[in-house]
C-alpha cells in the first residue's frame, strides 16, 4: 500500500487539493460535509500510518484509545470531586506514553519504542492540554465524535501547530459566512505557496545543498573552526524554513477545512530579546508551554508560598520550563543545555529589563538600539540552535 | 466582486501555472537546443547532472566523443590524461568523461540506459576499479549520487524480462533512492518479478519520461565545471609531435617533480591533502582488503550484457595500486593477482578481449598519481593501447553472454574454486 509522509512531496499536494476540493465546495455553499470529511481524514491518516508504516498506525489507535479513556474517566470523576493527587495521576499518565518514546532509545542503544509513532508529542500537548481544562472546569463535557477530530485533524498531525479544543470546536461547530470563508481560502493559498517557497526553495537550498558542504568542512578540519560558524547559521535557516514551511502548510490546509488553526511562526528573526523570540518561534508551543506549565508553577508557587521574591518565583518557572522542554525534544546532553541556555537568556533578560525600566532615562533608545538588540539575539537564538543541532557532539565527541 | 470572480482571483493563477508547466514539461517537443560549446565543457566536467541526464550525452556521442567511462582517476588531469592528449594531438575523438568518486558498475549501468542507441556498433573505454569490487559491492548512498529517475525510467521502458532485467530491477529495489516515487517503484517490482507493465503504466512512464528529459534539457548544464582551460594548460609541456619516447621522459621528469614530499612516490598535493594527517594510521591496516568476493562481479555483468546488447566495441583497463602504497598498507598482492585473473575470466570467457592490463606495472615509477589512480607514465602506457584502438579500424567483436556469472556462486567464488573454474 501507498505511504506518504505528510507535505514531503508534490503527489501528497496532488492528493490533497483533490480531496479537499469536496470539503471546499460544501463550505463555500454553507455546508459541512461531516461524514465526507472523516473519511478524508480517515484516508489521510492511513497515507501517513499506514503501508509500510502499520506499526505505527497501530500504535497511534493505542495511544487514542488510552487518552480518551484518561479524558472521559476524569471527566467523570471532575464532576463530582477535585482531588489534586488524581488530577496529577492523570496528567503523569497521560504523559506516560510520551516518556517511554523519548527514555526507549536511551535504554536500548536508539532503538525506537514500539509505541511511538509520527506526532505523539503533538498529540500528547493536545491530550493533556484537555485534561487541564476539565480540571479547571472550563471544559464541561466531551463529545467523542469532536475529541477524536480534534486529537486527529490530519492537517496537523505530524508536528502541530499545537491547537486548543474549545477554539477547535468552535470552528468545527460553525460555518464560516462565504466572504469570511473566501478570505480564509485566499489566505490559505498565499500560505500554502509561501511554505512551497519556505520549505522546497529556502530550507532546500539551506539544509540539502549548504549543509552537508558545510558539515563536511568543519569535521574535516576539526574542532572550533569558521565553519562550525557557518554551520549555525546555514542550520539556524535551515531549521526556520524547513519547520515554518512545514507549519505554513499546516495552517493553510485548515483554513481549507474551515478550520483556523493558529499560527506558529512571526517573523522569528527580527526579535528584539529572547521574551520577544519565543513570541514569534514556534509560537503554539511556547504559548503551550506557557500557559499550561509556567502560568500553573508561578501560581502553584506563589499560593504555597514557596519562595518570596516574585523574580526568584519567575526564575524557578522558566527554569522548569525550559528544562522540560529540553527533555521534550530528546533525552541527550545537548537537548537539555539548549533548554538551560534559554532558561538562563530569558532570566538574564528579565533582568536586563528591570534594569532599563529602573534607569529609564540614561539608557537611549533609538533605531540603532533597535537593531543592536535585534542583532544580538539574533546571534544567541543561532548559538543555541548549534547547541541544539547536536553538530558539537558530532564534532567534539563522536 | 462575486463568488465567481473572488474564486478566480484566488485560484486562477495557480490554476494557468499548474497547466502551463504540465503541458510544457510533457509536451514531446525539444525545449532546447545543446550547442556545441557546452558539449565540450561537459565532456570534461564529471558532472553528476551529465552523468544522470541523456540529452547532452546523446548530443556529444552523436559527433566525436567517445565515452570514457570509469570512476574518480578520470579526474587526473594532467599532461598525460586521455582529454588532454586527445585534444593536444587533434585526434579523431574526444573523450568524454562519465564517472567520478563512487560511481561503480550499477551506476554505469543505469547511467548507459539514455544512450544504448549511441552506443550501437560504436566503440568505448572503460576503465575498471579493482576498489568497486569490495565485500559488500557498491555504496548505497555513492550510488544516489550518481542515480536519477530519468535513469530508471528510461531503462523501464526498454527493460525485457530476462535474467539482465530482472537482475537489475533487483538491485535497483535494493538501493534507497527509487522511494521517493511510488508508480515507478512499482513498475520496478513487476519488472523484477517478471510481470509485463499495465499499459496505464506504460503511458505514466512515457509522460514521466518527457518530464524528467525536459528537466533534463532545461537544468543539468547549470553550473558545469568548465576543465578546458585546464587541459589546454597542461598540455603546454607536450611536444607537437607525438613521439612515445619523448613523451615517455617527460612523464618522467613531470612525476619526478611533483612527487617530492613523501616516500610512496604520490603526487605532494594529494599526499598534503588527503594523507599527510593519517598515513601513519595506515600502516598495514588493509592487509584483510579483499576484492575477490563482491556482488560487484554481478553489477558487473550488467555493465557487460549491456555492451554486448549494443554491440559496443569495448577496450578494458585495468589499473594497477601504487607498489610503494600497497607494501605500506600491506595491500595482499595475491588477493589482487586473484581480483585480476577472476575479472579477466569474466571478460575473456564472453568475449571482451581488449584488456590493456596494467596491473604488473604497479613497480613502474611516476605511474600512479597516487596511491589508486593512473597518471603521467600510467596515461600514457593506457593510451599506447586505447589511442590505436579508437582510431584504427577494428574487427567486430562477437560476444556470448553467460548468466552464470550473475549468480551468487560466481560472486563469491575465491581462492582454489576461482582457479578451477578459470583454468
Amino acid at each position: 500500500m501507498l505511504n506518504m509522509q505528510p507535505y514531503q512531496d508534490p503527489t501528497y499536494f496532488v492528493l490533497l487539493a483533490i480531496g479537499l476540493l469536496p470539503i471546499m465546495v460544501g463550505l463555500l455553499y454553507g455546508r459541512r460535509f461531516r461524514v465526507y470529511e472523516t473519511i478524508i481524514s480517515f484516508l489521510f491518516l492511513l497515507l501517513t500510518f499506514g503501508g509500510v508504516k502499520w506499526e505505527q498506525g497501530i500504535a497511534l489507535i493505542g495511544y487514542i484509545i488510552f487518552e480518551l479513556l484518561l479524558i472521559y474517566g476524569y471527566l467523570a470523576y471532575r464532576k463530582r470531586k477535585n482531588a489534586s493527587w488524581l488530577f496529577n495521576l492523570t496528567v503523569v499518565l497521560s504523559i506516560l506514553p510520551l516518556v517511554i518514546v523519548k527514555v526507549a532509545p536511551v535504554m536500548n542503544n536508539g532503538r525506537e519504542s514500539i509505541i511511538g509513532f509520527l506526532g505523539i508529542s503533538y498529540l500528547t500537548f493536545k491530550a493533556v492540554g484537555m485534561i487541564m481544562e476539565i480540571r479547571d472546569g472550563i471544559i464541561k463535557e466531551v463529545g467523542l465524535s469532536e475529541v477524536v477530530h480534534f486529537l486527529l485533524f490530519f492537517p496537523t498531525i505530524s508536528s502541530g501547530p499545537i491547537d486548543r479544543y474549545r477554539r477547535f470546536l468552535g470552528d468545527y461547530k460553525k460555518i464560516p459566512a462565504r466572504d469570511k470563508y473566501l478570505a480564509l481560502l485566499d489566505k490559505a493559498m498565499w500560505y500554502i505557496f509561501l511554505g512551497f517557497v519556505y520549505k522546497f526553495l529556502l530550507a532546500y537550498l539551506f539544509g540539502v545543498v549548504m549543509l552537508p558542504k558545510i558539515s563536511a568542512l568543519a569535521l574535516a578540519h576539526g574542532g572550533w573552526s569558521w565553519w562550525v560558524i557557518a554551520y549555525m547559521y546555514t542550520y539556524s535557516m535551515d531549521l526556520f524554513f524547513d519547520f515554518a514551511g512545514y507549519s505554513l502548510f499546516a495552517v493553510g490546509i485548515s483554513y481549507i477545512m474551515g478550520i483556523q488553526t493558529p499560527m506558529n511562526f512571526n517573523k522569528p528573526f527580527i526579535a528584539k530579546n529572547i521574551k520577544d523570540f519565543w513570541n514569534r518561534w514556534h509560537m503554539t508551543l511556547s504559548f503551550w508551554f506557557r500557559d499550561y506549565i509556567y502560568m500553573r508553577l508561578v501560581f502553584f508557587m506563589m499560593k504555597k508560598k514557596l519562595l518570596k521574591s516574585r523574580i526568584a518565583i519567575a526564575n524557578v518557572g522558566y527554569l522548569t520550563l525550559f528544562l522540560i522542554m529540553g527533555f521534550w525534544h530528546g533525552v541527550t546532553w545537548y537537548y537539555i543545555v539548549y533548554g538551560l541556555y534559554h532558561a538562563v537568556a530569558i532570566n538574564l533578560c528579565d533582568m536586563w529589563l528591570r534594569f532599563k525600566k529602573r534607569h529609564k532615562e540614561k539608557i537611549p533608545h533609538n533605531k540603532f538600539t533597535e537593531a543592536l538588540a535585534i542583532f544580538i539575539t539574533f546571534n544567541v537564538v543561532c548559538f543555541s540552535f548549534l547547541i541544539f543541532s547536536g553538530f558539537l557532539n558530532t564534532l567534539f565527541f563522536a | 466582486m462575486d463568488v465567481k470572480k473572488k474564486l478566480f482571483k484566488i485560484f486562477g493563477p495557480i490554476i494557468l501555472a499548474a497547466v502551463l508547466l504540465t503541458l510544457l514539461l510533457i509536451s514531446p517537443f525539444n525545449l532546447r537546443k545543446i550547442n556545441d560549446k557546452t558539449v565540450e565543457v561537459a565532456a570534461l566536467s564529471q558532472s553528476k547532472n551529465i552523468f544522470k541526464g541523456t540529452v547532452v550525452k546523446q548530443k556529444a556521442l552523436e559527433e566525436n566523443y567517445v565515452p570514457f567511462f570509469g570512476s574518480s582517476e578520470l579526474s587526473r588531469m594532467d599532461a598525460f590524461h586521455p582529454a588532454t592528449l586527445a585534444s593536444h594531438y587533434d585526434r579523431s575523438y574526444r573523450p568524454f568523461l562519465l564517472g567520478g568518486p563512487g560511481s561503480t558498475s550499477l551506476s554505469q549501468f543505469f547511467g548507459m540506459q539514455g544512450i544504448n542507441q549511441q552506443l550501437k556498433n560504436k566503440k568505448t573505454v572503460m576503465i575498471i576499479s579493482p576498489q568497486w569490487f569490495v565485500p559488500k559491492g557498491t555504496d548505497p548512498g555513492a550510488f544516489g549520487l550518481y542515480y536519477s529517475n530519468l535513469e530508471a525510467v528510461t531503462w523501464l521502458r526498454q527493460a525485457k524480462n530476462d535474467q539482465m532485467g530482472r537482475f537489475a530491477a533487483k538491485r535497483l529495489l535494493q538501493m534507497p533512492s527509487v522511494q521517493n516515487d511510488p508508480i515507478l517503484k512499482q513498475a520496478i517490482q513487476k519488472v523484477a518479478a517478471g510481470q509485463a507493465l499495465s499499459s496505464s503504466m506504460k503511458t505514466y512512464l512515457d509522460l514521466k519520461y518527457n518530464q524528467l528529459q525536459h528537466e533534463d534539457e532545461l537544468f543539468s548544464t547549470l553550473a558545469l565545471k568548465d576543465n578546458t582551460q585546464k587541459i589546454t594548460k597542461v598540455a603546454k609541456v607536450l611536444p607537437d609531435k607525438y613521439d612515445f619516447e619523448q613523451l615517455d621522459a617527460i612523464a618522467y621528469k613531470l612525476g619526478q617533480e611533483n612527487t617530492t614530499n613523501n616516500p610512496f612516490e604520490i603526487s605532494n598535493k594529494f599526499f598534503d591533502k588527503n594523507l599527510r594527517k593519517k598515513y601513519k594510521k595506515l600502516k598495514g591496516k588493509q592487509s584483510k582488503y579483499s576484492y575477490v568476493r563482491s556482488p560487484e562481479f554481478a553489477d558487473f555483468q550488467l555493465v557487460l550484457n549491456q555492451f554486448a546488447k549494443n554491440n559496443t566495441d569495448v577496450i578494458f583497463v585495468i589499473p594497477p595500486v601504487n607498489k610503494h602504497w600497497s607494501d605500506y598498507t600491506g595491500l595482499s598482492q595475491e588477493m589482487l593477482q586473484d581480483f585480476n585473473q577472476k575479472i579477466t575470466y569474466q571478460l575473456r570467457k564472453q568475449g571482451f578481449n581488449n584488456i590493456v592490463d596494467l596491473s604488473k606495472d604497479d613497480g613502474e615509477r611516476y605511474f600512479m598519481q597516487d596511491t589508486i589512480h593512473l597518471g603521467w607514465r600510467g596515461w600514457l602506457k593506457m593510451d599506447q593501447a586505447v589511442a590505436p584502438f579508437l582510431t584504427k579500424a577494428q574487427p567486430k567483436p562477437k560476444y556470448q553472454i553467460d548468466n552464470y556469472f550473475y549468480s551468487k556462486s560466481w560472486q563469491q567464488l575465491d581462492g582454489k574454486d576461482l582457479d578451477q573454474v578459470t583454468r
